[in-house]
């Protein structure tokens, strides 16, 4: 069986527990996320060379993470005009950048339904990218591929672009998300007070 | 940025520990993927959704912003 399938099942399997039992696991989601990251790390750390990436990456390093916000923001705004919804709220949902945790809480303060919104169109485009990555590597390079995961290129969806994409790309993913992760605290709030 | 302090920890014991390690971090990766995603799964289903149109909005949201950052990272970014 394919590691996509699993990954799939895998999620599957954790959506049903968590829909129809009332496990609690604790901070183990926490904990999983920064075991894998020290693990990503361990594996950058041990890889030689690191220099030579970095260099590397040059102007990529850049202008993906623009990418990822023009076009973000773009389908934001297609998406509000699609769903009638005002712009102001469709810019500021997808300036999360899949980001969820933090959209959701943001918008929240404004209105709870988009607040809900939020949160989900945010945890969706992290499921979306769980899913698709592996696929759309297969027809686009996989280098421009990590857009889809917009500010989870950092952490979340990161193992999963290194287990396809290759550790080639783990920094370019890892600048990518970080970039992102700085930009979206301050962009919800300035198009929410700004629109 | 509670992220960073695993990354670099483990950046630094890979370093230091390169000579050693001679196995590929390939399986303890994809296990702790899983369980990740497990429980990242755990989270969503937990999440209550009483309206559909709340779902395809926040479908369509998900789906416009992955297909704009392609879009423009697929006309714009020349390696």
């Amino acid at each position: 069986m394919s590691v996509l399938y699993l990954v799939i099942s895998s999620l599957l399997l954790g959506m049903l527990v968590g829909k129809y039992t009332s496990l609690e696991f604790g901070n183990l989601y926490e904990f999983m996320l920064y075991l894998l990251i020290f693990v990503i790390g361990i594996d950058i750390g041990k890889s030689r060379g690191l220099r030579e990436e970095l260099k590397r990456l040059g102007k990529m390093a850049i202008l993906l993470p623009t990418s990822t916000v023009v076009g973000s923001l773009m389908g934001g705004l297609l998406a509000s005009f699609l769903l009638k919804v005002s712009p102001k709220w469709g810019l500021a949902i997808s300036a999360g950048f899949g980001w969820y945790s933090l959209t959701g809480p943001l918008l929240a303060n404004y209105s709870p339904v988009y607040g809900i919104i939020g949160f989900l169109a945010n945890l969706t485009r992290e499921i979306l990218t769980i899913i698709f990555y592996p696929l759309a590597i297969k027809r686009i390079p996989k280098e421009k591929a990590i857009v889809m995961g917009g500010a989870t290129t950092m952490d979340t969806t990161l193992p999963l672009m290194v287990k396809f994409g290759g550790t080639e790309i783990t920094l370019l993913a890892f600048v990518h998300g970080f970039i992102l992760t700085a930009i979206a605290p301050f962009l919800i709030p300035l198009i929410l007070q700004l629109l | 940025m509670n992220i960073f302090i695993p990354l670099i920890l483990g950046i630094f014991v890979g370093y230091l520990l390169r000579d050693r390690i001679k196995f590929s971090m390939d399986r303890p990766m994809s296990v702790a993927l899983l369980l990740l995603i497990f429980f990242m799964g755990v989270e969503a289903g937990r999440v209550e959704i009483d309206a559909p149109k709340l779902l395809i909005s926040s479908l369509v949201f998900a789906s416009f912003t992955i297909l704009g950052s392609l879009l423009i990272a697929l006309l714009g970014v020349r390696e």
